[in-house]
């Protein structure tokens, strides 16, 4: 028994490890065949994220984000809802967050905003979850093309909060007025390696949904849940409501994930579109296997790669888009219940025979 | 404010074209047992497919193909994933629509050199508006009917096609089948995964062909993320007719007029655009709440009427 | 027999989880004969069929049609070699007409399309010809469970069935729609069809076949004459006990009543009542055994008592409390315990580690909180003692359930449930599929209870084993209703058991008085 465990840990590793790597080469493939200079580019791409300390700082602040929005991830593939809505609310909360900032003006003391903010993104988070979720609890309505459809409408309400509420009409491009110096959340490092002070954010979050996750009652009903609902149902817990709570409070993690970008990477609310952070959130629990533990890794392999695409983008003849590819990619492999279930099972198998055939031989031993 | 209502029908009815095609792809899959959500980006792949096949073959027809063919790719790349590879289902979808998101623009790239749109690059090429002889003079219904485009007309040749293929033919009596009941469909020898790979490929060229609408009749070019929830719309919009070929085209073009409305308003009224652009996907969302809440109702009703039915 | 149309020689079919279904079953089928498959619940007769239909591949043995060895691979295979059946549950498409039920798989078509017209021709035809009342244009799901079934054997007629397995058909009739069955039967049997058909209500098998195998514990019993049976001597070849169990309890000593049952009315989704009027107590101190043939209530009975399901009529008191409108939580707090049937599904969470499963029903409570958190300490050596207590082989208490063996999974369950400090225990096929030694434990654990803690439980179970020597009172569940009561369970002998199991008698109230 002990031996399946091992073979099954391993190569749900050595399957997910795989199935990036095959991304991975299918993204070098691609660079060589487009580009006009393919040995220079690919070395860009693998080595260029790490050529500088500004870049590796890039990484950093780039999986902050992903961090935040893997964990509020995590809540929705836990009860097995792939509530996409976290799209939408890094966005809005983005947008609230300032429009709040703006609001409150420059005497509110650094400490007292930056508490007023994160509450503001939260909420804003959780009230946006709550539809989708409210939607398919009462009337059955699929959570997945709802949040879409609602991350359409949220953009467009984003952007008319932004142009009737708070643009700032003397600069040359759409934004809004500049965010008061007390809601700025401060760069670490006065030097070209420069991290946001929101790694601290994002650190706090780690810790706490990972001892929410497996360390309360809360996180043992929603994994309970997400793996065997009638299981859950016949030891006594609310499979709806549980699934339903999980939702929000992955709405409410999402709202911090905005609200820290825009406070610690921005100065004015700049966005018109939703920003893709969801859809990386997705990628990003998909690659920890919903563990929050394992986010940071999963956010940190994917900031390299954007960066990696940045840094051949900057080059001029590769578009960085086509990273988005090697995304859907990795998800497909690594959800994929096939891919490699063949060698696993053959591992199992061929393990089994041989402590049998040891046990029989023990047998035989001892018979003698 | 003054609007041209005959413009505004004839308007709505182009807008609608896209959808309908949408929701048929939509409702093959759905009628197969499966929620395919990946339309969206299959009809973006679609939509690229077309400007790049009629501009490096010269014909529009060739582009045209192009997009049907391409349709047919993605929808097996998706039908590989879920039914061979096992991946779930919802998952496969979405990681296909964030490839297409990303993916449609390297390939444009690519093929152009420009991030926007294809427009300067490609020759454009429209699929003919076909204006009809007699009807055309006729007040009214000539301006509405006549003028539109060839690939609204197969749209509406489609909802009867598809209907005919899924009522009257032997693989649409398997498709159903297999859609209610896929031990019932096994146990009488139908193969389930060949089942679910037609249903796909029809998907895919219903999404070929309203991809091919949008750059080749809507407007003339390929731009980014031209699809823009399109393929939801379509799914939410056959989801209201419970997968009928007839209600879903229906249900489409009240998608079609939603659509126009909000730019009908854009264009006459000082309401905030923001506001406007959100009216399709409100009405989504308010249609998949109001079916929903009708089939819970008629379930409900069922029940208690098993109740009377059994006390009585 | 020389006009033999089907042998299955030598049949043994052990499952991928180990569960010997079938060891060396031989049984042939004549030509115009209807041929009798009975046994209980689990005694192999479905898995026997699914090897002929070619759904299941046996590991040892030989099939042989019209004298020719075949080798089965698929349903389809097995349908065009003549073999048809009709599932217990049926395969049809309610949305369809009966038509295109019936021609499914073999479509008739011209040109491109499907002929509706020539389908339900073909239909009728069939029909007409065997003498069966049906609209080849109604919808299916406007039918009579009966008419369903009539689709169901005609779709194995139109493709030309020689060989018509029937599982268990009468179940879902009235007794005209049994007999109307039956008249068809015959008429088919006269046109050269040859049907096994199985079941266990004895009577219908004495009526319409002219021979019967026995199937017991996956082994034939052998082939029998029904001439030579009477249904008493059938049902004892039927249900019998391999091995005799035996366990030492003094008799109960009876407490206050802990769940008392008033007129139970539970009915399904198509308006059937499944528990029909059933009042029982159990009371503290003693182990309440219900025997039954699987399908008559049974399920049904213990999803009211868990509070998974609903119930129509009568009341249900736990401890002195309604539990109509309660929660599973509510109940389980007033002193409920279950052990489900189904372990993989009920019963535990397979990805989960041993540890959660085991405080799975009790880790929301404040006694494993500390502040935030979970008192990790207390629930790791609470799970470590369960381990060592109820002896689950694993390597660590962080072990996945899903990686122990049947035996060891279900020691995880009963860790949970006959510790959670309840009252009362609903065990429901507790020692299904397991290995013998985990099956006396779980068995001698429930005695246990009830005599030293005061518990009542009640058991449910198809092993007759079982039920017979852990109980004190043994009620018979038939058709969803109370049809027999004993006082000692461990003196009621298997043959009177069977004769109320199948329905062959049946206790008056008078009888049962002071029993329930």
């Amino acid at each position: 028994m002990s031996k399946t465990q091992r073979i099954e840990t391993t190569m749900e590793v050595v399957r997910t490890l795989v199935g990036l790597l095959i991304a991975y080469g299918v993204a070098l493939v691609i660079l060589f065949a487009i580009s006009d200079d393919p040995v220079y580019i690919v070395k860009q791409f693998i080595l260029g994220p790490f050529s500088s300390p500004r870049r590796i700082g890039s990484i950093i602040n780039l999986a902050i984000p992903f961090t935040i929005c893997g964990l509020s991830m995590c809540f929705m593939y836990a009860v097995n809802r792939f509530n996409l809505v976290a799209e939408g609310i890094f966005m809005l909360s983005g947008c609230m967050v300032t429009f709040t900032a703006l609001k409150l003006g420059g005497d509110v003391p650094a400490a007292v905003m930056l508490s007023i903010l994160f509450v503001v993104g939260a909420v804003t988070g959780v009230a946006v979850a709550f539809i989708p979720a409210i939607m398919e609890r009462k009337f059955n309505a699929n959570v997945v093309v709802v949040s879409l459809m609602l991350n359409s409408i949220i953009a467009y309400l984003a952007t008319w909060i932004m142009r009737y509420y708070m643009k700032d009409n003397t600069i040359a491009y759409i934004a809004s007025q500049e965010l008061p110096a007390s809601a700025q959340m401060p760069r670490l490092f006065k030097t070209s390696f420069r991290i946001q002070s929101g790694i601290f954010v994002a650190v706090i979050c780690v810790i706490v949904v990972a001892l929410l996750f497996y360390k309360t009652s809360f996180g043992w009903k929603m994994r309970l849940v997400g793996e065997n609902p009638e299981f859950a149902t016949a030891v006594g817990l609310s499979a709806v409501g549980v699934s339903f709570a999980a939702q929000l409070i992955g709405g409410g993690v999402a709202g911090i994930a905005g609200a820290t970008e825009m406070l610690s990477n921005y100065t004015r609310f700049q966005w018109t579109a939703t920003t893709g952070h969801g859809f990386d959130g997705l990628l990003v629990a998909v690659l920890a296997k919903k563990n929050p533990a394992l986010v940071p890794i999963g956010a940190l392999f994917l900031a390299y790669v954007r960066i990696g695409a940045d840094v051949v983008n900057s080059t001029g003849d590769i578009p960085k888009e086509f990273i988005t590819v090697i995304q859907g990619i990795i998800i497909l492999l690594v959800a994929a219940e096939s891919f490699m279930s063949g060698t696993k099972n053959k591992m199992i198998f061929k393990a089994a025979e041989k402590e049998k055939a040891e046990k029989e031989k023990q047998e035989a031993n001892t018979a003698a | 404010m003054s609007i041209d209502w005959v413009a505004f029908i004839a308007d709505a009815i182009r807008l609608a074209t896209p959808i309908v095609f949408a929701a048929l792809a939509a409702l093959i899959c759905r009628q197969a047992g499966m929620f395919n959500m990946g339309i969206e980006g299959m009809i973006l792949w679609s939509a690229l497919g077309a400007v790049a096949f009629a501009h490096y073959s010269g014909s529009m027809w060739v582009g045209l193909l192009g997009a049907v063919l391409v349709g047919l790719g993605s929808g097996m790349i998706i039908a590989f994933a879920s039914i061979t590879g096992k991946a779930d289902l919802y998952l496969t979808c979405i990681a296909s629509n964030l490839a297409a998101t990303g993916g449609t623009l390297f390939v444009m790239f690519v093929l152009t050199g420009e991030r926007a749109n294809t427009a300067s690059v490609f020759r454009s090429y429209q699929i003919p508006n076909i204006d009809i002889p007699v009807i055309k003079d006729i007040p009214i219904i000539g301006k509405i009917i006549s003028g539109q485009s060839l690939l609204t007309w197969i749209a509406v040749l489609s909802v009867f096609l598809v209907w005919v293929l899924l009522k009257k033919t032997k693989l649409g009596l398997r498709i159903r089948a297999v859609g209610e009941n896929p031990h019932a469909a096994e146990s009488v020898g139908i193969s389930v995964p060949k089942v679910g790979y037609v249903s796909f490929g029809i998907c895919g060229i219903m999404s070929g062909l309203s991809g091919a609408f949008l750059s080749m009749s809507f407007v003339t070019f390929f731009m980014k993320g031209m699809s823009n929830g399109r393929g939801y719309i379509g799914l939410s919009a056959q989801n209201m007719a419970n997968g009928e070929p007839v209600g879903s085209a229906l249900a489409g073009l009240l998608f079609g007029f939603s659509q126009e409305l909000s730019t009908t308003m854009k264009n006459q009224t000082n309401f905030p655009t923001e506001f406007l652009e959100m009216i399709p996907y409100a009405a989504t969302i308010l249609a998949l709440g109001i079916t929903g809440m009708v089939a819970i109702r008629k379930r409900k009703k069922i029940e208690q009427g098993q109740t009377n039915t059994k006390e009585g | 027999m020389a006009d033999e149309v089907l042998r299955m020689e030598h049949i043994t079919k052990i499952y991928s989880n180990g569960f010997i279904a079938n060891q060396d079953v031989t049984f042939g089928v004549g030509k115009n004969e209807i041929h009798a498959l009975v046994g209980e619940n689990g005694a192999g007769k479905t898995t026997l069929m699914k090897v002929l239909f070619g759904m299941e591949p046996s590991q040892e043995g030989k099939i042989f049609i019209n004298g020719q060895e075949e080798k089965l691979q698929n349903p389809l295979h097995a349908i065009s070699k003549g073999v048809g059946m009709v599932h217990q549950h049926f395969m049809l498409l309610p949305s369809l007409t009966v038509a295109e039920n019936v021609t499914l798989g073999v479509e008739p078509t011209k040109g491109a399309l499907y002929d509706f017209d020539r389908a339900v021709k073909e239909t009728q035809e069939i029909a007409d010809k065997y003498n069966f009342d049906i609209d080849a244009r109604a919808r299916v799901r406007d039918l009579s469970v009966g008419q369903m079934q009539k689709v169901e054997i005609l779709k194995a007629l139109i493709k030309g069935v020689k060989i018509l397995i029937m599982d268990e058909p009468t179940a879902v009739l009235t007794p005209q729609e049994t007999q109307e069955l039956f008249e068809q039967l015959f008429i088919l049997r006269d046109d050269g069809v040859s049907i096994i058909f199985i079941s266990h209500k004895l009577e219908e098998v004495m009526h319409i076949c002219s021979r019967v195998t026995v199937l017991r514990h996956g082994r034939s019993m052998g082939t029998y004459d029904t001439s030579e049976l009477t249904e008493a001597s059938l049902s004892k070849l039927m249900v019998g006990r391999d091995v005799v169990l035996k366990i030492e309890k003094e008799a109960p000593k009876l407490g206050k009543s802990v769940v008392s049952i008033r007129d139970l009315v539970k009915v399904d989704t198509t308006g059937k009542k499944v528990l029909d009027g059933i009042s029982f107590d159990i009371r503290e101190g003693e182990v309440v055994g219900i025997a039954g043939v699987e399908g008559n209530g049974q399920t049904e009975l213990s999803q009211v008592l868990s509070g998974l399901g609903v119930f129509a009529g009568g009341t249900v008191e736990l401890n002195g409390t309604p539990i109509k409108g309660k929660s599973v939580r509510e109940i389980r707090d007033l002193g409920m315990a279950y052990i489900a049937e189904d372990r993989m599904v009920e019963g535990v969470a397979g990805n989960m580690s041993i540890k959660m499963n085991i405080v799975a029903d009790r880790f929301t409570k404040k006694d494993f909180k500390k502040g935030l958190f979970m008192d990790a300490k207390k629930i790791n050596d609470i799970a470590d003692r369960y381990i060592r207590d109820f002896e689950i082989a694993c390597d660590n208490r962080d072990q996945p359930v899903r990686m122990l063996s049947g035996g060891n999974i279900q020691k995880v369950v009963v860790a949970r449930e006959f510790t959670s400090g309840a009252n009362f225990l609903l065990a429901c096929q507790p020692t299904r599929g397991i290995d013998v030694g985990t099956a006396e434990m779980i068995r001698k654990t429930i005695v246990r209870k009830a005599r030293e803690e005061k518990v009542g439980a009640l058991l449910i179970s198809a092993d007759l084993n079982e039920v017979l020597e852990c109980s004190d009172r043994l009620l018979v569940m038939h058709k969803g209703k109370i049809v027999a009561a004993f006082p000692k369970a461990n003196e009621v002998s298997e043959e009177t058991l069977g004769e109320y199991m199948l329905g062959v008698k049946e206790m008056t109230a008078e009888e049962m008085e002071g029993l329930l």
